[in-house]
């Protein structure tokens, strides 16, 4: 079984989350090549929209960052942002891939970011990219946008383009690494949960990027439907999760993302009733347990087990109404949040539907089986340790013979 | 000295519309240590790194000053461009006139120049007075030390080796796999610890790159990565070796709960690696069993989950059911920590299977029946709100993983942290197993308690990290710096001017500056490739002793006096 494998190989590695980076970083390390296949303009995935990381309460992308600039510095990882891959085909020693770069208006490698396209149009289409995004540049909403090409015409560096068409390259790769990440699935379906209903109802990486100090309320915890501060919010965990009729599994990276979430909330305004709806408080990593101790300690979140059985919105902007049981006192109790945020509803992003290209052998929660490698999120529900643990091991799995 | 070439970039008007970029170059033209001062339309356009490189070819400038936008506008860009057309990255320094100066002045051109002059001003006098660290390189050592044969040293080792790395493998017990060779079914498997564990140990027995010392244990270790010195000490005396990298893999230990539950006085009262040993010999013959949940955990003394034991009770209590016809399982929990699909199923197969589960609160345990033997279990039903009686002749108490106290004292011979329950710090969670002693790799319940396959995946990743700097040849200080983009260099210690108060020691996150006895004197010494250049040093040292080159104190004070110059 002694296998010393100093062939150079390329490694396909599909999706530039915090699985996907690690993954490609690992194998660029150990001498073999990379395409990494991004989805979004950028790398960085979900953890990128983070606003801080837990236990530790620290931003979120500044350690991230660090490793999306270590991909875009090495040269044996080329990087193939707004791609998917179309196809995957095996041949002899490997395989070949399609890989299909989405037509972009405006051309990154062109765009200064000086926001005159945004000036001139009159319809508000033409906006700066999300804040983390490397180089930052203007991005314009085809969909809503009136074709009046103002936008062409004061763009400096000609950047904009309005008949650029999608690319479509084969690459060989002698492996792949399905790197994917996780997608919210719609709450819609399960009417109680009242998603879609209020714009206070919001799923957690909504309120995430809500609440964000680098995002559009810079910090602000205010309600989506007048601003004004909130007097109450409830996360709902395990929504749409563990539960049969829509996510068999835990999602495990939900407890902890409330209880930062809350913890946030409590610090920045500690007269906000801020109250935790959980089935099990899974609390298993380094430190994991102390973060949720600090509320039982009485820092002000309240943890009530229970699960809600209806979300309602109020009449004349009075909130939200909740239904739910304490299931430790065994009281019923209806009662009134300014905001909701439901928490849960992640699923392996591969089991999105329609598919979203090519994709391995999925179990029948939709994660990748072990016929193929992956790791991170598509591979089981997994938070930013467990990626980079599942990473390197899957780079390695790639680079030596599998036994 | 190396004469600097200065290019501002109009940026399509973005600067030049608001900073009088013709007047900063009558300014700057001055300096008698600036060659020439060119204002470009753009930097980051195609082909303008080519020419950028072209101009400071054809002067012979060895250092360029950019006067452009942000280093998160398009800056890096520019960098990475003259990188690629070969300028020295290290020679090129930027001042953002852009967002810093034009942008957030935009109603105040008079200001904006003035700022944008002050900051290139600054810059300038930073390149007339930088020095270079003269980066020291290090032979790599081609092997590495594996400490611990349980599930996470054996998947490093065998890691390692199978590309192409020799390695040495040390564990205290006379065979590999450590805590795993008792347990009988590893979840959610029906595997036993030892079959699980065979393809790695045939792998160890087999491979002529891996050599394995049984009965063995690290006396001491010295140096840093890429040269570590080892002595190991087992049955046929000590060993010296010298490897490039270490893998901590230790485990952990079973924490024996005396005195909870009637643990150690009552019969039948026994913790969950008991019961293994004893399903292992098929004695666990019982009409009922009891399991209760974080037995000494997440509690005030260990106020942490240890991850396995929820799932290890789910197996052993489908176990009995499945072994014993005609009998019951409880679980007796607070939460049950299933997290993911996997396990999450495990749970639900359980339930179906017939397990019951009755949740208590922490303030209000179990207490347990039966003299000398135990009779049965009082609990409190928080969800149901009722006490319930079992009768039960088998209590099983899930008890955590405790740090090992030998972990903790090769963390200290290593330099590496430990958390506050004595498991071993990784150094972020982008870096799961890197610790802050380069070269030094953590994996397995040493690290944090784990899973068998979470530790086997551990053994794995510490293995690639290893393996990525092993098969460097060389490391130095900036190849061993996770910082992309310009990379400063390490301290240096002024052997004439250190008092040896050991301030830098003191202050030094690294652990890079250490005193060193010189005849009658202490002096400070920096081991070079552990130093991050983060000052923290410099700005302690009472006598200036302790410098970066690239950013001194000559350096700072002629970027100071330079900003003031006018004021004065």
């Amino acid at each position: 079984m002694q296998t010393t494998d100093k062939k150079t190989k390329t490694v396909l590695v599909v999706g530039g989350g915090v699985a996907g980076i690690s993954a490609a970083l690992d194998l660029a390390g150990n001498g073999h090549r990379v395409h990494l296949v991004e989805r979004g303009y950028d790398l960085g995935g979900q953890v990128a929209k983070l606003d801080k990381f837990y236990p530790t309460d620290h931003c979120a992308f500044c350690p991230l960052w660090t490793e999306i600039r270590r991909c875009k510095e090495d040269e044996a990882i080329a990087i193939h942002p707004l791609s998917r891959v179309e196809t995957l085909e095996q041949q002899p020693g490997g395989y070949r891939a399609v890989v299909v770069q989405s037509a972009c208006v405006v051309d990154p490698s062109l765009c200064i970011n000086c926001g005159r396209c945004e000036t001139a149009c009159p319809k508000s289409v033409a906006k700066p990219i999300w804040e983390h995004a490397y180089p930052p540049v203007h991005v314009i909403d085809g969909n809503r946008c009136g074709d009046c090409r103002a936008c062409v015409e004061v763009c400096p560096t000609k950047a904009i383009a309005f008949d650029r068409e999608e690319q479509r390259v084969a690459l060989d790769a002698d492996e792949v690494i399905w790197a994917a990440g996780f997608d919210e699935v719609s709450l819609a379906p399960m009417k109680e949960y009242g998603w879609g209903t209020h714009p206070d109802i919001l799923t957690s990486l909504e309120f995430e990027a809500w609440k964000a100090e680098a995002g559009d309320n810079q910090g602000k915890i205010i309600r989506r439907s007048d601003g004004a501060v909130p007097r109450s919010i409830l996360f709902v965990q395990c929504a749409g999760a563990r539960d049969l009729r829509l996510l068999p599994h835990c999602s495990a990276v939900c407890c902890m993302h409330a209880l930062k979430q809350a913890q946030w909330v409590k610090r920045r305004h500690p007269d906000i009733d801020c109250v935790i709806l959980y089935t099990d408080l899974r609390t298993v990593g380094r430190d994991y347990y102390e973060y949720a101790l600090r509320d039982f300690n009485g820092n002000g979140v309240r943890l009530v087990r229970g699960r809600s059985s209806l979300i309602t919105p109020l009449p004349d902007g009075n909130g939200i109404a909740v239904k739910y049981e304490d299931t430790i006192t065994g009281k019923r109790e209806i009662r009134q949040f300014d905001m909701v945020v439901l928490n849960g509803n992640l699923q392996s992003s591969l089991a999105s539907k329609p598919a979203p290209g090519a994709r391995p052998e999925l179990s029948g929660e939709g994660f990748v089986t072990a016929a193929a490698v992956s790791c991170g999120f598509v591979m089981e529900p997994a938070d930013v340790t467990e990626s980079a643990i599942q990473a390197a091991s899957a780079a390695l799995r790639t680079i030596t013979d599998k036994n | 000295m190396a004469k600097i070439g200065v290019i501002l970039c109009n940026c399509f008007g973005e600067i030049g519309n608001t900073v009088n970029l013709e007047s900063i170059r009558e300014r700057i033209a001055s300096d008698p240590s600036v060659d020439f001062v060119s204002i470009r339309e753009s930097l980051c356009q195609p082909g303008d790194s080519a020419a950028v490189h072209a101009l400071v070819r054809e002067r012979g400038i060895g250092k360029v000053l950019l006067g452009a936008c942000s280093p998160y506008g398009r800056m890096e860009i520019v960098r990475q461009g003259l990188a690629k057309e070969g300028v020295d990255a290290r020679t090129v320094r930027a001042v953002d006139l852009r967002e810093g100066c034009a942008w957030i002045h935009g109603k105040d051109p008079v200001a904006a120049t003035r700022k944008a002059a002050n900051q290139l001003d600054m810059e300038l006098a930073l390149l007339q007075n930088m020095q270079d660290s003269r980066d020291v390189a290090i032979g790599v050592q081609r092997e590495a030390l594996v400490i611990g044969a349980g599930p996470a040293g054996l998947s490093a080792a065998c890691g390692l080796a199978r590309m192409g790395i020799r390695v040495h493998l040390v564990d205290r017990g006379t065979a590999p796999g450590g805590l795993l060779n008792v347990v009988t079914k590893v979840y959610p498997t029906e595997l036993s610890g030892p079959e699980k564990l065979k393809p790695l140990v045939e792998m160890t027995g087999s491979s002529p790159l891996i050599r394995f010392y049984g009965k063995t244990k690290v006396a001491s270790i010295k140096g840093y990565a890429g040269d570590f010195k080892v002595t190991l000490t087992g049955p046929e005396g000590s060993a010296a070796l010298r490897v490039g990298a270490v893998v901590l893999a230790t485990g952990a230990r079973l924490l024996f709960p005396q005195g909870l539950y009637g643990y150690g006085k009552t019969k039948n009262v026994i913790t969950q690696m008991e019961m293994e040993r004893q399903l292992a010999t098929g004695k666990a013959a019982c009409k009922t069993a009891v399991f209760i949940q974080c037995v000494g955990a997440r509690c005030a003394e260990r106020p942490y989950c240890s991850t396995i034991c929820c799932p290890m009770s789910l197996k052993n209590a489908m176990r009995i059911l499945d072994e014993v016809p005609g009998s019951k399982a409880v679980i007796l929990h607070r939460d049950i920590m299933t997290p993911g699909s996997v396990l999450e199923a495990f749970y639900r197969k359980a339930l179906h299977r017939g397990v019951q589960f009755i949740r208590f609160d922490a303030d209000r345990p179990p207490e347990i029946r039966g003299d000398g033997q135990v009779s049965g279990v009082e609990v409190f039903d928080v969800l149901s709100g009722v006490t319930r009686s079992i009768e039960t002749d088998l209590l099983v108490l899930s008890t955590p993983l405790v740090a090992d106290p030998e972990s903790a004292a090769l963390a200290r011979m290593l330099e590496i942290p430990v958390d506050k329950h004595g498991f071993i710090a990784e150094v972020y969670p982008v870096h799961p197993v890197e610790t802050r002693n380069d070269g030094v790799f953590i994996c397995g319940t040493a690290r944090w308690p784990a899973s068998s396959d979470q530790a086997i995946a551990q053994g794995e990743a510490a293995a690639v990290k290893a393996a990525s700097f092993l098969g460097t040849g060389t490391v130095s200080a900036l190849t061993l710096s996770r910082v992309p983009g310009i990379k400063l260099g390490h301290a240096q210690a002024d052997a004439e001017a250190c008092t040896g108060c050991g301030n830098c020691v003191a202050v030094c996150p690294y652990e890079a500056c250490k005193l060193q006895r010189v005849g009658q004197r202490s002096v400070s010494r920096v081991i070079k490739v552990r130093c991050k250049a983060c000052g923290s040093c410099a700005s302690v040292c009472p006598n200036g002793a302790m410098q970066i080159p690239e950013q001194n104190y000559r350096v700072t004070g002629a970027m100071i006096r330079r900003a003031f110059r006018e004021v004065r």
